[in-house]
């Protein structure tokens, strides 16, 4: 089954075209890479499926269904997930109330009118939050602020807010960036148990080769807004277009 | 140690702690964390605080019933500022709008206090309603000129196009407040065993809306709605990104606290009996973003102690010889100070000194009186030192010769 799928997606700034008709296929249990050099369109196609940004035309269907017009909670609650570059946490929270909103979102929807209900009237609510911190290992801290964690382990605590939806699909752009070598380590395996666990989809964006070659079934090679070449691991690496858009281009 | 919702676990893990060292510190925390504890607080506060203002504070009963009812607009309103982090300029209109709809209401419809409460309330919810829905559109600055912009539009609209309901620039004069239930006179004394506390039956009504009204706020809280907006406060996008309609919380937030603007603004027209046009000037809206800051943000008691100070400063500070005139002076100072030596306010000053108070107990009864004393002196010089390090940096602060 495709979880997602674009058809001539393009987004134009003015003059710049960012992201060029792009046609993509993402299959249920897979997990793709986009990578390119800077400035190839990766981060615009993310917050373009993600409905950060309005396409300038084409179209973004998940699960079959458009999601063209929706706001970017709409999409999550679909069962889209997204991981930022940053640490996008609630600094002044505490770890469990980090945990404690996503799980909300996950088991109420978008919005419930119940501001007269007290909190623990939700054992769902609280029981889901304790699995994300224990999926993300993180349940030990749950009482500290989390601006107090390690960078390593805010990551991993954003990581969890995205998985606190069992999501279908998970957008990560560049999920080990600013990491410790160990941190990236500890990353990767998480991601690789999670997507084992779950069955998850994910859809990658990222620097680091490494990683790339190592979790992703497939890789699409972004360059100036195009693709340029997609395929397994082993088929990208002997790319010609791709060496030559990483290389600029020995023959010109 | 904030009193900021907690869950479930985090309350449990308090008692467990407390059953463990038994210490009066924990015992005293694990006790502030229960719905029921809020409500005894706040009812022993305001039993109490006449009698207190009055005879301490050469306070008087009616200004004690002023403190309650913009203790109320001010708990309301830090909903939205000190837990969603939207600051609105423009809370004057629900304040001052629902003390017109409830003497019109009183004047023409029915003069049950109760019942003008009520619809004072409703009609704020209503405009909360659409201006929150025009304004919320934007964020940060935008939103507080939009909140601001509505407020001045309904000043001048009261004033003069709609002066044959208002009555204009005199102020809604007809108020006709009956008696409650039918048989309670509002403004009449109260039996004796409360004589001995309170003087008259209106800071009874109004004592116990402010107990509702906190208790409410406190229910809010540690509802789901408590968490998300401290989400929404925290990271906007990222609340989005989770799957929350965050536009449809920060509307709820907007009308939530403008809920309490009514219930406080009809309360202030069954106190005075009258209307001041001023009640919807923007000052109003003003007032109310300096008694919340005063008495801290993001916390349920501290916008009341804000109104205290505040409301004491303008009525008595004001008549004392000499430093009189210059009131307006001197709750400058205080602001800048308050805000200087506790960023969260008064209520965050006394949970600090609070704190204090605890480890120093503590750290006496393991180290002896002699210990104690040499480092609460040494304390003392590190704080006061630290603090004239900052007032004194604040010309080069402001000169950007360094950021913070």
């Amino acid at each position: 089954m495709t979880v997602l799928e674009t058809e001539q997606l393009t987004k134009q700034f003015g003059g710049l075209t960012a992201v060029d008709e792009v046609d993509l296929e993402i299959e249920q249990g897979e997990g793709v890479s986009l990578i390119g050099p800077n400035g190839a369109g990766k981060s615009t196609f993310i917050n373009l499926v993600t409905r950060r940004l309005e396409p300038s035309y084409g179209e973004i269907a998940f699960q079959g269904d458009s999601i063209i017009g929706m706001d970017p909670h709409e999409v999550v609650q679909r069962g889209m997930s997204k991981s930022f570059q940053t640490a996008s946490i609630f600094p002044e929270l505490t770890v469990k109330e980090n945990a404690t909103i996503a799980a909300l979102a996950a088991e109420h929807g978008s919005f419930r009118f119940n501001f007269f209900r007290n909190q623990n009237s939700y054992p769902a609510v609280d029981e889901l939050a304790n699995e994300v911190l224990e999926s993300v290992g993180l349940y030990d801290e749950r009482e500290n602020e989390a601006a107090s964690l390690d960078y390593g382990n805010k990551r991993r605590l954003e990581l969890g807010i995205a998985l606190a939806a069992e999501p279908d699909m998970l957008l990560m752009d560049e999920p080990t960036a600013g990491m410790s070598p160990e941190e990236t380590k500890s990353t990767v395996d998480l991601i690789k148990r999670v997507k084992d666990e779950l069955d998850l989809t994910f859809l990658l964006v990222e620097h680091d080769m490494e990683i790339v070659f190592d979790i992703s079934d497939r890789i699409i090679v972004l360059n100036r807004g195009s693709v340029i070449a997609k395929g397994t691991p082993d088929q990208v690496q002997d790319d010609p277009a791709v060496q030559e858009a990483y290389l600029g281009g020995v023959e010109e | 140690m904030s009193d900021e919702p907690r869950d479930a676990t985090a309350t449990a893990a308090t008692d467990a702690d407390a059953e463990v060292t038994g210490g009066l510190g924990d015992r005293w925390a694990s006790f502030r964390d229960r719905e029921i504890s809020t409500v005894l607080l706040t009812v022993v506060g305001v039993a109490v605080f006449p009698f207190l203002f009055n005879n301490f504070l050469d306070g008087y009963t009616q200004l004690a019933t002023l403190v309650l009812i913009y203790g109320i607009f001010a708990v309301g309103f830090d909903i939205l500022l000190g837990y969603t982090g939207l600051l609105s300029f423009g809370h004057a209109v629900f304040f001052g709008g629902a003390a017109y709809a409830a003497g019109i209401f009183s004047a023409s419809v029915s003069s049950s206090p109760l019942l003008v409460l009520l619809a004072g309330t409703v009609f704020a919810v209503l405009m909360a309603w659409i201006v929150g829905f025009l304004s919320l559109r934007r964020g940060g600055i935008y939103f507080a000129i939009l909140t601001l912009t509505f407020g001045q539009m309904s000043f001048y609209l009261a004033a003069s196009p709609l002066a044959f309901l208002t009555n204009g620039e005199n102020g809604f004069t007809s108020v006709d407040i009956g008696h409650l239930l039918g048989v309670i006179d509002i403004h009449g004394g109260v039996p004796f065993p409360l004589s001995m506390l309170v003087d008259n039956m209106l800071y009874v009504f109004v004592a116990v809306m402010t107990v509702l009204s906190v208790a409410m706020a406190n229910r809010i809280l540690h509802s789901p709605y408590g968490t998300v907006f401290r989400a929404i406060r925290e990271n906007e996008r990222r609340a989005e990104f989770v799957g929350l309609d965050v536009w449809r919380y920060k509307l709820m937030a907007f009308i939530i606290s403008a809920a309490f603007a009514g219930i406080a603004g009809s309360l202030f027209t069954i106190e005075g009996n009258y209307v001041p046009l001023e009640s919807l000037y923007w000052t109003e809206s003003g007032r109310i973003v300096i008694m919340t800051v005063l008495g801290g943000v993001g916390s349920l008691f501290g916008p009341l102690f804000g109104a205290g100070l505040y409301l004491y400063i303008e009525n008595i500070v004001s008549g004392f010889p000499t430093l009189g005139p210059f009131w307006h002076l001197i709750l400058g100072i205080v602001f800048v100070v308050a805000v200087v030596v506790f960023p969260n306010g008064i209520w965050g000053g006394i949970e600090y000194s609070q704190d204090r108070i605890m480890a120093a107990i503590r750290f006496t009864r393991e180290n002896g009186i002699k210990a104690a004393l040499r480092y609460a002196v040494d304390l003392i010089v590190r704080k006061v030192k630290a603090v004239f390090q900052r007032i004194s940096s604040i010309p080069t602060r402001l000169l950007g010769g360094e950021d913070k």
